[in-house]
């Protein structure tokens, strides 16, 4: 029995261990970073300072003070906040019927179905955003049909090139999957008699779904959209590309101040704000979850 | 792939090498394969190159350590943090006989007064490149930055527009607009463009640094603010495919930012007299001209001028005349206080 538990302990260790050095570590690091001031040239100061043989900390708190001074950057990341909460809510309801669709299909079928969901995965993520941006191309087929139809109509012309719609398209179709699969897993392993004993019961076909299967999903429905919200928070290559004038998001803040600006400091304030707003995301999901299948 | 390819041919290449190497850390896309095989079979050396795509990529990589780079090819305001952080050789003139042929117009500048450490290599400027026929039908002539900026234009050409995606380049040409130089750091003339910017902003689809060429080559966009080498390639693209319309670019008659890129010898550098030899192999005027007609880019170098393909020569935009260059900045190094305000000012342009 003791050496089952310890082999279990073994087995555990290098993901720990993993996780501890490069997860856990570098927050640390990031959080340290984010008191120390910026390197005239790039990366950071020193965080202490010989003076007369005596070592003094230089640390400071004005990078957290940058973030309160002016409402940009919580405007910032109300936006991003925006986005991903549209995101999730698109994938949820475009990922639930096509997940139950494929759990009740026959074993045949479901294969190939899931594949087909994954397919997309086979070629590179920004290969695909510039596909996208084929498509929304004001010389695409698609804005020419959609102009062209539009004209008939007697209608001015609209642009999808640019545009907050193009970057919630990209970015549903990024994470779509990421809501299927954990639905998917979530649906197929319902005991289907649970529907048939209703049915004898006299529940009718929404009944049996508001009542049975809906409550059932709720732990794949969490498991999704935590894996749709938390990516899509940080995202910064879909509003790089297709976001036009407006389409700015928190990770291209980010990604700003360590690049052009220069300026470490900032940018790990910026990066732990978003550290722990993921993590709460978890959490709330996680604990809302246990609720559901505690009663 | 190709690399690996790289790798192995170099593997197989080094016993014939008994010769010395010279290690290069450029621009990609910014050197003439041409010259460096003229110069490994007079030096009897081998050239090693290695690329960068930013300057930020560039200043990190040599920050992180990375020594055994014989040359570097930095822009002028690298150049100026180089010095400053002490990262750089002094070069011995005396070891450079071809010093002579360069255009002393970009000798001593305020990067680098006296050119104690750098050499101009080549240079690009940023410009607006636009759709000939397009515009023409709307009536717009397009001679300044008021393409990019003056609402009343923008009207006809709304979201047919984009702009750098770079604050430096943005602000720089906002200033510009503005009569200010683009390197003011007053934050009220900051502020003031930053206003500019946002005026316009409504009218531009997009902010775009990467894609610029293709979107004008395609015809999605008519008017773009970018490099003039990448307006080179787009308007030889535009050529190629035969489209109904050309593209075209203007240096604004206000001024513009000129990226002066230099030659420069790290300290930590293992060759350094192999360094020299390249710098001055590349100041001689053929040499020199061969690189400007491979990668569309200007020259600083004057005895090149003769060699220089004449159809790239007579282009204004690439090749200023005195005139012309005097309106022309370079970018200067700022200081974290700086950088931080217009950073602020750039997420501010962007959220709004």
């Amino acid at each position: 029995m003791q050496g089952k538990a310890w082999y279990k302990y073994l087995l555990s260790l290098p993901p720990m261990a993993y996780l501890l050095i490069f997860f856990a570590a570098p927050t640390f690091i990031m959080l340290f970073a984010s008191f120390r001031y910026a390197g005239e040239y790039g990366g950071l100061a020193p965080w202490y300072l010989h003076e007369g043989g005596r070592l003094t900390l230089d640390l400071t708190l004005e990078n957290w003070q940058r973030l309160l001074e002016t409402d940009i950057y919580l405007r910032l990341f109300l936006r991003s906040i925006g986005y991903a909460v549209a995101t999730t809510l698109l994938c949820m309801v475009m990922g639930y019927p096509l997940a139950l669709m494929i759990a009740r299909s026959g074993r045949k079928h479901r294969d190939l179905l899931l594949l087909l969901v994954i397919l997309p995965f086979w070629s590179n993520f920004l290969v695909r955003i510039y596909a996208w941006m084929i498509i929304f191309s004001p010389a695409g087929a698609l804005t020419r049909m959609i102009n062209g139809a539009l004209e008939l109509l007697g209608m001015g012309s609209v642009t999808l090139m640019y545009s907050p719609t193009a970057m919630l398209v990209c970015l549903v179709y990024v994470h779509l999957p990421f809501m299927v699969l954990p639905l998917y897993a979530n649906l197929e392993k319902h005991d289907l008699d649970l529907l048939d004993a209703a049915q004898d019961l006299g529940a009718g076909k929404w009944r049996r779904f508001w009542l049975i299967t809906w409550p059932l999903s709720l732990p794949g429905i969490t498991a999704g959209s935590i894996l749709v919200f938390i990516p899509v928070l940080g995202m910064f290559a879909i509003p790089d590309l297709l976001g036009g004038t407006n389409g700015i998001m928190i990770g291209n803040v980010i990604k700003q101040q360590f690049m052009e600006s220069r300026d470490w400091p900032f940018g790990s304030v910026l990066s732990m704000v978003l550290t722990v707003t993921a993590v709460a995301v978890v959490l709330l999901g996680s604990r809302l979850g246990a609720r559901r299948e505690g009663r | 792939m190709k690399s690996l390819l790289g790798l192995l041919l170099l593997l197989l290449a080094t016993p014939v090498f008994a010769g010395e190497e010279l290690h290069i850390f450029n621009w990609n896309d910014y050197m003439s394969e041409e010259v460096v095989a003229g110069f490994e079979k007079s030096c009897n050396c081998k050239v090693v190159q290695d690329y960068y795509s930013g300057t930020e990529e560039m200043m990190a990589k040599l920050q992180a350590g990375a020594s055994g780079y014989d040359l570097v090819v930095p822009t002028q305001n690298a150049v100026q943090a180089l010095i400053q952080q002490g990262f750089l050789e002094k070069l011995d003139k005396g070891a450079l006989a071809n010093i002579k042929n360069q255009d002393p117009g970009f000798l001593n500048r305020s990067y680098d007064p006296g050119n104690v450490y750098s050499l101009p290599y080549a240079y690009t400027t940023t410009l607006i490149g636009f759709n000939e026929q397009r515009l023409k039908e709307q009536g717009i002539e397009p001679t300044g930055w008021a393409v990019i900026f003056d609402p009343q234009i923008l009207e006809k050409i709304k979201g047919k527009v984009t702009v750098m995606d770079d604050a430096d380049e943005l602000l720089g040409a906002a200033l510009k607009y503005l009569g200010y130089s683009v390197n003011d750091v007053d934050e009220k003339h900051l502020r003031e463009a930053q206003q500019v910017i946002m005026t316009a902003k409504p009218y531009w689809a997009a902010f775009n640094s990467s894609s610029y060429i293709k979107e004008l080559t395609v015809g999605n966009i008519w008017v773009a603010h970018g490099y003039s080498s990448d307006m080179v390639q787009a308007r030889n693209d535009a050529m190629d495919a035969k489209r109904d319309f050309s593209v075209n670019f203007i240096l604004p008659k206000e001024g513009a930012v000129l990226a002066l890129d230099n030659m420069v010898i790290p300290k930590k550098a293992k060759n350094k007299k192999l360094a020299l030899q390249f710098i001055d192999f590349l100041m001689d005027g053929k040499n020199a001209a061969g690189l400007s007609n491979d990668v569309g880019a200007g020259n600083p170098n004057a005895a090149a001028l003769p060699f220089i393909n004449p159809e790239l020569k007579q282009l204004a935009a690439i090749f200023p005349d005195q005139k012309v260059l005097a309106t022309l900045e370079t970018l200067e190094a700022t200081s974290t206080k700086v950088r931080r305000l217009k950073n602020k000012l750039w997420t501010e342009i962007k959220l709004k």
